[in-house]
């Protein structure tokens, strides 16, 4: 066998979970105490379950509302469909909160307590910013017509609101779906954070996010009331310089 | 950007010695950095000569991991140590990989830049495991070409270290030091020579631990790790969940007589002790190799 094939030949004996592969003694070396069959589940063996780890350690509040054994078995499924596509060991439950939401029996709201986990952790890896914007050096002038550039570590998201409540501990009956709500995730400091937003700063968010002029992004507080609309658009966008979300205003 | 450099160049810029040890001894201790100890680092940073740092821990990152990065840094030199280069798979190497690791190499000016020895790749995917190679011809032309393509692109020597294993493939043709030494070799490369691991291995295979290091070209053992081991019943496991060995202390004792004074790190992953305990565990290193140079130099006056 050429190495090519070797290492094929490898990689699915250690990562299939339908057991040993045929053949297998004669590619590898064993001991009547240690046959090569035995030798090969150690690698099989460490490779789900360190990713288990991996998905546990980042996934942690799902894996306690889900409970130790239907978290396992979840996850294996979701690792043996999804092999790791990124050289850091934690990105391996990118599409983790997306499968929950195709397990049968798994409610919404527990996939979205996985989607604030997934970007909780998004956030903690992100890079820093290269500058922070201030409100200070805002150009009236030129205000109306600019645009945000928002720091890596922010993220926003919808939510039922029991996904909220879980992962702070206090589990209240999940009975049925509630009207999602805006969330946003942002690092200060080395702490992550994250809070539920009223649903018109989260539309301006997602706004502004999405290349919208800082005239666009006020517009969506417009409610025919002039000077209380300024002054709540003001508010808010004042409120994103100073948790320091914002990189630029270009 | 960053230019590439030729092999020559790569040599010089090979991984150098860390800083003299403040407390004279001619061996230079240090750790892996491991995040539960973060906040205690950020603290009151580490005691060592030289700390490890797991590169895809701080590749492309900011937040706590770079504030720790930064404070070590500026503390002592760092190490980088990578685990998902897959040096020895035949998937293409990553460039936007390579990229990020030139980065931080070059940012923090990295001590050194290592990897391990074997193949994690498979079909695009990483399987964050260190899957140890056939040890043919065909696989050595295949490493040596990649490491050159690694060094030139990040204009450094790469230090390889042996990884753990427990199976062998028929198809091997040389012995794992051997392939080893003929591969830095050929391609300007470094050793990072994990003495747990040639420990552990030894017994998984049946070959002889002393062979190994004296099979090893001395000039290119440049960094030692050290790390427990445990039992798996009927074979060791290399799971750095626990302090060395006494058996490894001696084979340790051993690669110093052989390589000299190399610097050295604890790498501790699974029942993390607190940072004080990993220290004493470094000093624990500084003593034994110490200890036996001393010896040595008594012997030979």
């Amino acid at each position: 066998m050429k190495l090519a094939e070797l290492q094929r030949y490898f990689a699915r004996a250690a990562t299939t979970g339908s057991g040993p592969l045929a053949g297998l003694e004669q590619v590898f070396l064993g001991t009547k105490s240690l046959p090569a069959s035995a030798r090969l589940a150690i690698y099989n063996r460490g490779y789900f379950y360190r990713l288990l780890d991996a998905l546990a350690s980042v996934f942690g509040e799902t894996k306690r509302v889900l409970g130790q054994a239907e978290f396992e078995r979840i996850g294996l499924a979701y690792l043996a469909e999804h092999p790791s596509e990124h050289a850091a060991l934690e990105r391996i439950g990118r599409g983790f909160a997306d499968q929950l939401r195709t397990v049968r029996g798994v409610p919404d709201a527990v996939a979205d307590l996985a989607a604030l986990e997934w970007a909780r952790l998004c956030v903690l890896v992100a890079p820093d910013p290269h500058t922070v914007a201030t409100a200070h050096g805002i150009e009236p002038v030129g205000f109306p017509s600019s645009r945000l550039r928002f720091v890596a570590a922010l993220r926003w998201l919808e939510l039922d609101p029991w996904a909220l409540s879980a992962f702070a501990g206090a589990d209240r009956t999940l009975s049925h779906p509630r009207t999602r709500q805006g969330v946003v995730v942002w690092r200060a400091g080395h702490l992550v954070r994250h809070e539920a937003l009223e649903a018109l700063e989260f539309q301006a968010l997602g706004s502004a996010a999405n290349g919208a002029s800082m005239s666009e992004v006020c517009a969506v507080f417009d409610s025919g009331a002039a000077t209380e609309d300024a002054q709540r658009a003001f508010r808010v966008v004042a409120g994103w310089f100073s948790r320091q979300w914002v990189e630029a205003l270009h | 950007m960053h230019r590439a450099a030729g092999p020559q160049q790569a040599l010089s810029q090979a991984s150098q010695a860390p800083a003299a040890s403040p407390t004279g001894s001619p061996v230079r201790v240090g750790f892996g950095l491991r995040v539960p100890h973060y906040d205690v680092i950020l603290q009151r940073g580490v005691r060592a000569d030289f700390a490890e740092a797991v590169s895809e821990n701080f590749m492309g990152r900011g937040g706590r991991a770079r504030s720790v990065l930064e404070r070590v840094r500026g503390d002592m030199p760092v190490a980088l140590h990578g685990v998902s280069l897959s040096i020895g798979g035949v998937d293409p190497l990553h460039e936007a990989y390579l990229a990020e690791l030139s980065e931080l190499a070059t940012r923090i000016d990295a001590l050194s830049v290592s990897d391990h020895l074997c193949f994690g790749t498979f079909g695009g995917h990483y399987a964050h495991d260190l899957w140890p190679l056939p040890y043919t011809e065909e696989a050595l032309d295949h490493v040596v070409q990649r490491v050159v393509q690694v060094q030139e692109r990040l204009g450094r020597r790469l230090l390889l270290e042996n990884v753990s294993s427990y199976v062998e493939y028929r198809a091997s043709t040389l012995d794992e030091w051997e392939f080893l030494s003929e591969l830095v070799t050929r391609a300007d490369a470094g050793i990072l020579l994990d003495v747990n691991n040639v420990f552990v291995s030894a017994k998984n295979h049946g070959f002889s631990a002393l062979e190994y290091l004296r099979g090893l070209p001395r000039e290119r053992v440049q960094q030692i790790h050290l790390a427990g081991h445990s039992d798996g019943g009927g074979f060791l496991l290399d799971d750095h969940g626990s302090p060395v060995a006494e058996p490894v202390w001696q084979l340790y004792e051993q690669a110093i007589e052989c390589f000299g004074a190399v610097p050295t790190i604890i790498e501790w992953d699974e029942r993390l002790p607190e940072l004080d305990e990993l220290e004493l565990e470094a000093e624990r290193a500084r003593t034994r190799a110490s200890t036996r140079l001393a010896a040595n130099a008594a012997v030979a006056r």
